[in-house]
């Protein structure tokens, strides 16, 4: 129905897609998988028109095709399903159903009642029942996606590409969901599924595609791999691949201490987290794993305070966190270094020298006014200890590499002496050099008694980094490796739901 | 101006932008300073420049406030109105001594800035929605208090608009003085990097834990003193309390003379001395055209021509 | 790193409620203002001076009488009268107009309704209606615009309701769609401003003009009427410089500020309004200067303003009359009673010189 062959895409420095083919069959739902930065969103967004490929060809229905607007690509057929619902909250469910295309009467205006008829069928065809009077906003999530999804279908499309489409859903509109999908593959439909959830993929999708770093690894029916390989795949890790030390700079394991620093008990953030629990003792590296989505990035948030959970506590050295307050969290001695280090970890505009100092500025002032000379020592301990690379103190961190902004935002929170620090992703796309750097600080840091939860796609990172490893899958604790059990086989295993020292791939 | 920078293009064209973006307003205010000293009559004496100076202080302090609230990517649309509210309480309480009125009248300022900034920071409000709020409120509120224009005859408030000390006149005092705390305050105090790092990017600053809350009501409550304080001394100028016309438009002059001194919408940046020259330069713009007795809706077109000129040289910064 | 006792969101919001509240209470209840002596604006309506047609015949132009109006007559003393005002009594013009209208009620006996728009001009027509509805046999409007009058003159004419409009004329047919249209000629208003400015002057020197709002009809005629009088009766006068003022003391005041400084040799000041003549005034004091040394002329009449020729620092007011209630209940009670009157009555402004000011500050709004 839809292919591609040798499909190139290129970005300012980042090669996103190199030679890929993919093919999405009628009446076929194929799962498209890959971490981060593998490659799927690019490909999506040439299938539909957004991006042009750079080289490669676009086959629709046999005849080779170059869609320029996301609107050429509807128009021929192929519709998307994003997270957010693109339609019209105001207007009532049949309104948008038909939305460009309403019935009109003789006087060019809009017939409602055949409107509501019309709209009414197509869902019960589809097998949902709502009220298509009612305007969408009030509906649930669930409902409006399949009123996103039934419009795809209205406007006869033949390509539907869902883009993470269950990640807000409650489990009961999920199988309504894929009732409607099976529709839909029955239809002679072919759809394009995008997840991270193993269950899900192999409950709905009929072949697999898996992308890593802009290639695929990997395409073929999905009952024919088994979900350990699956999860291999998509890491980049053979299963029982001898473990080769050294290849990162973390020395391995740590002398922690017998009491934990911090405890997070049972936290509960609706669609994101449920019950998880997780403890650090001081001089020790805990690694979170699990796949992108799984709520590690949460798991971190959650403790900091920058993501309100519904329930749940977070204890540091004994005394209870308040919840949902980042200078509460700071006080109590807990630093996040977040995963989106360009919006949520710097200030572009501010010097080097400012970003450092501003976690720490109410204890480097007097009556309200900067001590400068206490900030310039400061500054100047942090920029030769972390050999940050910059031409003054007074450069703005928006001009410096990914490696040294990370360094930055480092300083800014040891410069607070923290007890525990959240590290979300430290070494993501900033150069082999400085990664090494991060890591050997990452070790230092531990040996001086500091506890470190860290948040790696680089399962190598991950296993050689941490002393012990919680896994988490769709929000919850699903197992805590330790000893020498921390290994990247055992995170697949652990990952892929498959029990302990269990049957390889 | 433009012929110095149109040198440079040729040399280097990104160096020649950052200086038009950096130094343009300053070099706006010699080139209308070397036109009038060349063009226009009696315009190089003492008493002139007094005029220009005690004309502008009311505009400047008010624009103070507007770069603080601009430097934290908002914007404060009810100063013209605080002013109003201002001469409005001051006329009110000025029974009690002009102190105490002056007193009361900031007072008044420093509430609707803290119902903006809590508006703002506390319910989410977009500023420029909440402070339009208060822009009608306050007028309002205003013109209840006093519905119409009344006349200020305590000596001490006559005193404060016309008096000076060894010549330069008590308003162009006052505001120097706030131009010179105002700046200080950005440079030096905590208040002034967390608000520049909230105005530069607000997710991180809140995952470093600044009060960003706290600082964005400081903020407008800062903004709403200023232009208090900017209406007590525009009363104390005219000598009387006009509520129905005081600080009508004053968003925009302010709001204007902050652009194009500098300062960019996007927040992140606060530039004082820039404001200052702003103000003075659309200052000696309008004082230029009503000397040479131009209609008055040239007035609003060199405006115009201003402000595109200050948003372009702005365009390329907003690409950082 | 200190310790700040954390802003709890109910708290803060408490606060502010309070703060905002107290601050209310106090505006509202213990406000001491400066003592306002001589200035007390309810006073002067004591002694309305009543009115006078600018034109001896009682109107100029065509006439209107009950016949070719259709409706009935009425005896004005048992009828109900409506009056919609267009703009919030804030100034001393609205203030006046409407309680002379109520005065001349009193005076003659009538019953009064009033309603006024607050300068929204949809509350206007509703207020027309309205007053229609409880009853109004006749009608005076101060109309907030000139069109759009179309709902309230049908339902008027259906009713055959006379209607007069005052200070502002109504696009519509006068004697059908209204009766009269009482108003002052804003023209001869800056004829006589000239006049004065001439006199005060003596008829040579440079004088500046303070304009007011621009695109406003009252600034265009009164420019138009003093420009042309200068023109033909003293040619040594010179308009060097004409600014807006806005109708704005503070406007006014800068204005003029630069003006002094740019023509020190300046001769006279035309004011459009009272205000902007008072900041006039202002800039003058401020330069230095002494009363006289710069002829101002004004127009509006204003107390202040004719407190200001007392002064010294005026030269001469020209009146625009606010006080159209004896002219328009005369002009209801001669047609009622089946006469003819004008369609378009000017009123009779008065003047305020260096003579009569101290005398007749009473007299003034």
């Amino acid at each position: 129905m839809l292919t591609v062959t040798g499909l190139c895409k290129s970005f300012p420095g980042v090669r996103a897609l190199s030679d890929v083919d993919f093919a999405a069959r009628a009446g076929e739902v194929h799962a498209l998988v890959g971490e981060n930065g593998a490659g799927k969103s690019t490909l999506i967004k040439v299938l539909t028109g957004v991006y042009q490929p750079d080289a490669g060809e676009v086959t629709y229905n046999g005849t080779p095709v170059r869609f320029a607007t996301p609107l050429q690509a509807q128009q021929a057929g192929i519709s998307t399903i994003y997270q957010e619902v693109n339609l019209v909250p105001l207007m009532s469910v049949a309104r948008n159903l038909l939305l460009g295309r309403e019935p009109r009467s003789r006087l060019r205006l809009i017939d409602f009642r055949r409107m509501h008829r019309e709209a009414e069928e197509t869902l019960r065809s589809l097998g949902i029942r709502v009220d298509v009077r009612r305007p969408l906003r009030e509906l649930g999530v669930g409902a409006q996606q399949m009123v996103a999804l039934a419009r795809a279908v209205a406007v006869d499309a033949r390509v539907v590409i869902m883009d993470e489409p269950t990640s807000s859903l409650e489990p009961r509109e999920v199988s309504t969901l894929f009732e409607v999908i099976r529709t839909l593959r029955e239809r002679g439909i072919a759809v394009v599924y995008v997840s991270h959830r193993m269950e899900e993929l192999y409950e709905i999708c009929d072949a697999v595609t898996v992308l890593r770093d802009g290639t695929v690894v990997h395409t073929g029916r999905l009952a024919d791999l088994d979900r350990l390989h699956l999860v291999s795949l998509m890491l980049g890790r053979e299963i029982g691949e001898v473990r080769r030390e050294g290849l990162t700079k973390f020395a391995g394991s740590h002398d922690a201490a017998a009491e934990p620093v911090l405890q997070a008990q049972r936290l509960t953030a609706r669609h994101r987290l449920h019950d998880v629990s997780l403890s650090l003792r001081p001089g020790e590296v805990v690694g979170l794993g699990g796949l992108l989505g799984s709520g590690r990035s949460e798991t971190a948030r959650a403790i900091a305070g920058a993501l309100p959970v519904d329930s749940g506590r977070v204890v540091v050295a004994g005394a209870p966190v308040r919840a949902g307050s980042t200078p509460a969290a700071i006080r109590a001695g807990i630093s996040l270094l977040p995963e989106d280090r360009k919006t949520e970890g710097i200030v572009p505009g501010l010097s080097v020298r400012e970003n450092i100092a501003l976690a720490a500025l109410p204890g480097l002032s007097r009556f309200g006014l900067v001590d400068d000379a206490r900030i310039d020592r400061i500054v100047d301990t942090f920029m030769k200890r972390l050999r940050i690379k910059a031409s003054s103190p007074h450069q703005k961190v928006g001009e410096l590499s990914g490696g040294n902004q990370q360094k930055v935002l480092l300083a800014r929170w040891l410069a607070l002496h923290p007890k525990v620090l959240l590290l979300d992703e430290p070494t993501r796309g900033i150069d082999v050099g400085a990664k090494a750097e991060v890591q050997a600080l990452v070790d230092e840091l531990a040996d001086e008694g500091l506890a470190v939860l860290l948040i790696s796609s680089d399962t190598e990172e991950l296993i050689e980094g941490s002393d012990r490893v919680v896994v988490l899958k769709d929000g919850a604790v699903v197992r805590e490796l330790t000893g020498d059990a921390v290994t990247e086989d055992e995170l697949m295993r652990a990952i892929a739901d498959v029990p302990e020292g269990g049957p390889h791939g | 101006m433009a012929d110095v920078s149109l040198a440079r293009v040729t040399v280097d064209r990104d160096r020649a932008l950052r200086l038009l973006q950096n130094y343009g307003v300053y070099g706006g205010v010699m080139v209308l300073l070397v036109f009038n000293f060349a063009f226009t009559a009696h315009f190089a004496s003492a008493e002139n420049f007094r005029t220009q100076a005690v004309q502008v202080a009311p505009v400047l302090i008010v624009a103070l406030g507007m770069a603080l609230a601009i430097g934290t990517e908002g914007v404060d649309l009810s100063v013209g109105s605080v002013m109003a509210l201002s001469t409005s309480l001051l006329s009110l309480y000025l029974g009690y001594g002009p102190w105490i009125a002056t007193l009361i009248a900031v007072v008044g300022g420093i509430l609707v800035g803290a119902a903006n900034g809590a508006l703002i920071a506390f319910v989410g409000v977009q500023p420029i929605v909440a402070t339009l709020a208060l822009m009608v409120g306050a007028r309002g509120l205003a013109l209840v208090l006093l519905p119409q224009l009344k006349d200020v005859r305590n000596p001490g408030m006559a005193a404060l608009g016309s008096g000076d000390v060894l010549g330069i006149p008590y308003l162009v005092l006052i505001a120097a003085a706030l131009a010179l705390l105002v700046a200080f305050v950005v440079k030096r105090s905590t208040f002034g990097r967390r608000l520049l790092a909230i105005g530069d990017s607000r997710p991180a600053a809140r995952l470093a834990g600044l009060p960003v809350r706290r600082v964005l009501i400081v903020v407008y409550v800062c903004s709403g003193a200023l232009a208090a304080v900017a209406g007590v001394l525009a009363t104390a100028r005219l000598t009387a309390s006009d509520p129905t016309s005081l600080g009508t438009l004053m968003e925009l002059s302010a709001i204007t003379a902050v652009v194009v001194g500098g300062t960019p919408l996007s927040g992140g940046r606060v530039r004082i001395g820039g404001t200052v020259a702003g103000a003075v330069l659309i200052q000696l713009l309008t004082t230029t055209l009503i000397k040479h007795d131009l209609p008055p809706s040239w007035t609003q077109i060199a405006q115009a021509v201003v402000i595109v000129g200050a948003v372009y040289a702005a365009r390329e910064r907003g690409k950082r | 790193m200190k310790h700040i006792a954390p802003l709890r969101r109910a708290s803060v919001r408490t606060l502010l409620a309070t703060g905002l509240v107290t601050g209310l209470a106090l505006t509202a209840g213990c406000a001491k203002s400066e003592d306002s002596s001589g200035n007390d604006k309810a006073s002067a309506q004591q002694e309305d001076p009543g009115q006078v047609v600018a034109s001896p015949s009682g109107g100029s132009g065509p006439s209107c009488t009950i016949d070719s109006y259709g409706g009935s007559k009425v005896d004005l003393k048992s009828a109900t009268v409506g009056f919609s005002q267009s703009e919030k009594e804030a100034n001393p013009f609205r203030i006046a107009e409407t309680a002379s209208i109520k005065a001349e009620a009193q005076k003659r006996g009538v019953k009064l309704l009033t309603a006024n728009a607050q300068s929204q001009f949809s509350k206007q027509i509703s207020d027309v209606q309205d007053l229609i509805a409880k009853g109004a046999d006749l009608l005076v409007i101060a109309p907030l615009n000139s069109d759009g009058w179309e709902p309230v003159l049908r339902t008027a004419s259906a009713k055959h309701i006379p209607i007069v409009t005052i200070d502002r004329k109504i696009n519509a047919a006068a004697c059908k769609d209204y009766v009269s249209f009482i108003g002052s000629d804003f023209v001869e208003q800056g004829r006589r401003a000239a006049d004065q400015m001439i006199e005060a002057t003596g008829g040579k020197g440079e004088v500046a003009i303070l304009l007011g709002a621009a695109g406003n009809n009252v600034t265009t005629e009164r420019t138009k009427g003093f420009e042309d009088r200068i023109k033909e009766k003293a040619p040594g006068l010179k308009i060097v410089f004409r600014q807006t003022g806005d109708f704005a003391r503070e406007k006014g005041q800068s204005v003029t500020e630069n003006l002094i400084q740019s023509k020190p040799g300046i001769k006279g000041i035309y004011a459009e309004n009272d205000e902007m003549g008072l900041g006039a005034v202002n800039a003058l004091k401020g330069a230095g200067k002494k009363p006289g040394d710069v002829k101002i002329v004004t127009i509006d009449g204003t107390r202040n303003a004719v407190q200001g020729i007392v002064d010294g620092w005026i030269d001469g007011v020209i009146e625009s009359n606010p006080r159209f209630g004896p002219l328009a209940f005369q002009t209801l009670d001669t047609f009622t009673q089946g006469q003819e009157v004008a369609q378009d009555i000017v009123i009779q402004d008065s003047s305020y010189t260096e003579s009569n000011a101290k005398a007749d500050l009473g007299k003034a709004y």
